[in-house]
């Protein structure tokens, strides 16, 4: 399942607040926090990263990683930060919204 | 923040480190994760990079780039392009820049669409019916009437008492020829008398002193003048120096009062207006009097007006022609006059006056639609050219597009190549056009006097050509580039050569249609060339009767400074006399008008003793004459040959008998070889005639030829105050104009010489719109060849080209070279004769439009047809032979290796 428009930087921005990861790392930790549901590709996420990183809400060191390996690490910047906690307030008020809409049930089985 | 980044991306330097930055980090990353797990790693960088930058931009460097690359391998191609887009965007922008002065420009001033000019309208020759006396040429005349542009000065009152429509009303009457004299110089210029409000109604702010009011425009004002902004640079250095200053127009004293601004010239486009008087200074003037202010018949002022805020034409018309008919009616003493009352006629006075539009319209729009034709045939020559590149470029533009290039991506990247090219042809457009707008104005000029068109580069037209090059690169690149992305890419892939033989496209490519547009249109701007020239050739071949080479033409108009009578002709024989001693002048005639005359009077004249002779069908002819008045030397000079009895001599003056000499044409009227010692009646005045001429021109060069009386100056009870010099010359004729200038300075320095000019270039004038257009036409049409042709070679040589396999396996097969030539030489011919085919239906179905512009041609003249299909087939041969004897060199073994 890929996740909808525009929501891409908010969970990008939310597993960075977690702290500083790889690129390859930010696809597989968002995998494994949405236990699977949720595959994004590669292809759709470095984009994401530098478009984050252009308007000043992450940025990036070259650094080891714990294979000995070097990399590119993200990280929130503190803009990057305010701008989490706007969308995720505007994540639950639209998410509540949907839920009262949807209601609980399943169609089919009342 | 994130504009700034982006900004910053655009450095090279910068981006060039993000970018290796970025590599390295997507290596190192596709090391950590398992085979393919990251997918397609060039499209994440690149959709990564167009969230960096500013794509768009940096691809349309990178395409800038790409293209200029290209042109500099393929620079004779980019020449090509660039020289017809240039020549084709420079006639255009030239042409184009003298149609926006003529039939697009407003006059410089405030609100120019709130302003009408007056015109009336009425049925048959109304001018004469209705009993008005005068009239400025302000007319014109058609089946419907005449439609004319002159009003009586009393109208002006009741046009400026209508305040519920009009805010100002102004009328003017312009003078050709004035004789001003300042301090250093007497020279002619032309000028206009306006009415008080004249100023104030166009909106005029001067750039020195102040205009003319109200006041100053009475019979008893102090006379008063205003200066164009030319005019008192070139006598007083600047405008502020001419206030305050004292000129004399026709020897009467001015005060300079003002100067008008330098972009104003008056209300008639063409006109160099240098003064502005009152018109009640005319009054003054005894050759005009008084009475033209207050006679309802005499028809002779322009008349403007500016509506009111919130009228418009149609309001403004319904209420002001009611009270021109009321005034007409009342003006009226005949029933004939009142059974054709002129109707007034509003038209939109924002441009002035109509005459240069109504004179220049139709040969302007014949020009344009010439010069838009070369820019079409340069234009398929450009997407010809594009074609034929694309396709060689079919490999690198199918491996472009399998590395997973969008087709928008190649299309785009084509276009940019083409509004490089079309921009920078544009450029060279407009550079040709700089040039070629002076070369127009002097061939419309013709030379005349107090004319200027005033056509200029400005934004309007720069803006016309720069839409015309992007658009020209956009539309004649689109179809290319669609048409080289159109790939089927297997074997575009494979294919290690240029590309497949035609043969295998089973489609008609777009080449040979552009080709066979091309020539259709050559064919038509060929036929148009023809037709003007021929007209031009048949007009110079009129029998004028004299010889037009090395004669001298000026104008004198002594009476205007106060010569009559006895002093006037003293005058004029002392000139004469003193004409004749300059060195270099072999002869020297005098006339009331140059020849042509443009317009004069004719009369009904009688022989003592003889009836005319009657006419083939039995009915008496009309013996009307044209009465034409010359001093001694006349027909020496101009070498109009006496064939019995003499010239005129300066014996022939008042106090002796009065003489004529007449032309052949009006010895014949009365079926007689030679009427010299004949009494001629003309009223009930008689003349002997002394002698018989040749035929000449009389009025107009393009009229049938004339009866003609010649009558002597000397004996003329009423002289008109003027008199025009011709001097026959050993050498060049302006070489003179020094002289004679020092000799009239010396006899009188108040007199102004007036049309100063070759007897060449007079005749020629009276011709300039088909002088101009022959030549225009010859010039766009060879211009037209020349595109089409190189259009032809191109196409020809690439299509050789691509048959080299073909054409080799024939070859070894056994056709010899002839073969190969004729058959190249074949399809060019169905295609060139294709194209004929079209462009003679277009021209039969247009040429009926430029019939009025044509003399002593049909519209269809086979000679123009016949010469345009010869000229096309013979360039077209000579454009696809060198290709086709290269067609018929090709090396068999060679080329069928290739395969």
């Amino acid at each position: 399942m890929q996740p909808l428009h525009g929501v891409l930087d908010m969970l990008v921005l939310r597993t960075l607040s977690r702290g500083p990861l790889h690129g390859y790392g930010v696809a597989k930790a968002i995998r494994i926090h949405s236990t699977d549901a949720l595959d994004i590709e590669f292809g759709s996420l470095y984009p994401a990263l530098k478009r984050l990183e252009m308007k000043g809400w992450i940025a990036s060191t070259w650094e080891t990683s714990e294979t000995n390996r070097r990399a590119k690490y993200y990280r929130l910047t503190a803009a990057g930060k305010k701008q989490l906690r706007q969308e995720h307030a505007e994540w639950r008020t639209f998410a509540a919204a949907i839920a009262q809409i949807m209601g609980p049930g399943s169609e089919g089985q009342t | 923040m994130m504009l700034w980044r982006k900004l910053i991306h655009l450095l090279p330097w910068i981006r060039r480190a993000d970018e290796r930055d970025m590599q390295e980090e997507l290596r190192a990353l596709e090391e950590m994760a398992g085979p393919r797990e990251l997918g397609n790693l060039t499209l994440a960088a690149e959709d990564a990079r167009t969230a960096m930058g500013w794509l768009w931009l940096e691809r349309l460097g990178q395409d800038l780039r790409y293209a200029l690359r290209s042109m500099r391998h393929h620079k004779s191609f980019a020449l090509l392009v660039v020289l017809s887009l240039g020549l084709g965007i420079g006639a255009n922008t030239a042409i184009f820049s003298v149609m926006e002065s003529i039939l697009l420009r407003s006059l410089p001033v405030p609100d120019p669409e709130s302003l009408v000019v007056m015109k009336w309208h009425g049925k048959g020759y109304a001018l004469a019916s209705s009993g008005m006396s005068w009239s400025t040429g302000g007319s014109s005349m058609d089946q419907t009437g005449t439609l004319a542009s002159i009003f009586p000065y009393p109208s002006l009152e009741m046009f400026e008492r209508n305040d519920d429509v009009v805010s100002s009303a102004f009328c003017y009457f312009g003078i050709e020829h004035l004789s001003v004299t300042t301090p250093d110089a007497t020279d002619s210029v032309k000028g206009h008398y306006v009415s008080g409000r004249y100023f104030q109604g166009l909106g005029v702010t001067p750039a020195a002193g102040r205009l003319l009011f109200s006041d100053d425009d009475t019979a008893a004002a102090a006379p008063v003048v205003v200066l164009s902004h030319e005019f008192s640079r070139r006598r007083f250095g600047n405008a502020g120096a001419a206030v305050g200053q004292t000129i004399r127009v026709n020897d009467r004293p001015f005060t300079v009062v003002g100067v008008v601004p330098p972009a104003f010239f008056g209300a008639e486009p063409g006109a160099t207006v240098d003064l502005y008087l009152p018109i009640h200074a005319l009054g003054a003037d005894p050759a005009w009097g008084s009475s033209i202010f207050t006679d309802e018949h005499f028809y002779w002022v322009e008349m403007m007006a500016r509506m009111k805020p919130g009228v418009d034409l149609a309001q403004a018309q319904a209420a002001l022609a009611p009270r021109f008919r009321q005034f007409a009616e009342g003006t009226a003493t005949t029933e004939r006059q009142r059974q054709d009352l002129p109707e007034l006629k509003l038209e939109p006075g924002g441009a002035g006056l109509d005459s240069l539009r109504r004179a220049y319209a139709q040969p302007i729009y014949v020009l344009m639609a010439m010069v838009s034709l070369i820019l079409l045939i340069a234009c398929s020559n450009v997407a010809n050219l594009l074609l034929t590149r694309a396709t060689t470029r079919r490999r690198e533009i199918a491996v472009r597009l399998s590395i997973g290039a969008g087709r928008s991506r190649v299309v785009r990247q084509l276009l940019t190549e083409s509004v490089l090219l079309s921009s920078i042809g544009g450029a060279l457009g407009v550079a040709l056009a700089w040039w070629g707008i002076d070369i127009l104005t002097a061939l419309l000029a013709g030379g005349r006097d107090h004319f200027a068109l005033r056509a200029a580069l400005n934004w309007r037209v720069l803006g016309a050509t720069a839409v015309l090059s992007i658009l020209t690169g956009l539309v004649f690149g689109l179809a290319p580039a669609l048409q080289a992305t159109r790939l089927d890419l297997v074997p575009a892939l494979k294919d290690d050569r240029a590309g497949r033989p035609m043969s295998s496209s089973p489609r008609i490519g777009l080449g040979p249609v552009l080709v066979a547009t091309q020539i259709a249109f050559t064919f038509l701007l060929l036929v148009g060339a023809g037709l003007f020239g021929r007209t031009l050739a048949n007009l110079d071949a009129i029998q004028i009767g004299f010889n037009r080479e090395n004669v001298l033409l000026f104008t004198l108009q002594p009476g205007s400074v106060g010569y009559k009578g006895p002093a006037l002709n003293r005058l004029f024989e002392d000139l004469r006399e003193r004409f004749g001693h300059l060195p270099g002048v072999q002869d020297v005639g005098l006339s009331n008008q140059p020849l042509p005359m443009g317009g004069g009077t004719s009369a009904p004249a009688g022989i003592d003793g003889v009836s005319p002779a009657p006419l083939a069908d039995g009915t008496s002819p009309r013996t009307a004459a044209v009465l034409s008045t010359v001093g001694p030397g006349f027909f020496k000079t101009m070498q109009i040959p006496v064939v019995a009895g003499r010239e005129l001599t300066g014996r022939d003056d008042a106090g002796a008998r009065q003489v004529v000499i007449v032309n052949r044409q009006f010895a014949k009227l009365f079926g007689l070889d030679n009427p010299v010692g004949r009494t001629l009646t003309l009223g009930n005045r008689r003349y002997d005639i002394i002698g018989l001429v040749d035929d000449a021109l009389a009025f107009t060069l393009k009229g049938e030829r004339r009866a003609i009386i010649y009558f002597s100056y000397l004996q003329n009870s009423s002289p008109a105050g003027q008199m025009t010099y011709e001097l026959r010359t050993a050498g060049d004729p302006l070489g003179l104009a020094g002289a004679v200038r020092e000799t009239v300075r010396q006899v009188d320095t108040r007199l102004a010489i007036h049309e100063m000019q070759t007897q060449a270039v007079h005749i020629d004038q009276t011709i300039s719109r088909e002088i101009t257009l022959a030549k225009l036409g010859s010039v766009l049409a060879a211009l037209a060849l020349v595109i089409a042709c190189v259009g032809l070679y191109g196409t020809v040589s690439f299509n050789v080209a691509r048959r080299t396999p073909e054409i080799g396996i024939r070859m070894a097969l056994g056709a010899p070279g002839r073969r190969i030539v004729r058959m190249v030489l074949g399809e060019v011919f169905v295609l060139a004769s294709t194209g004929l085919g079209v462009g003679l239906a277009l021209s039969v179905a247009g040429s009926r439009y430029v019939k009025s512009l044509l003399y002593g041609v049909a519209p269809n003249d086979p000679a123009a047809i016949g010469m345009a299909v010869s000229a096309l087939l013979a360039c077209g041969l000579i454009a696809a032979f060198a290709p086709a004897r290269r067609a018929s060199r090709i090396d068999p073994m060679r080329a069928v290796r290739r395969e």
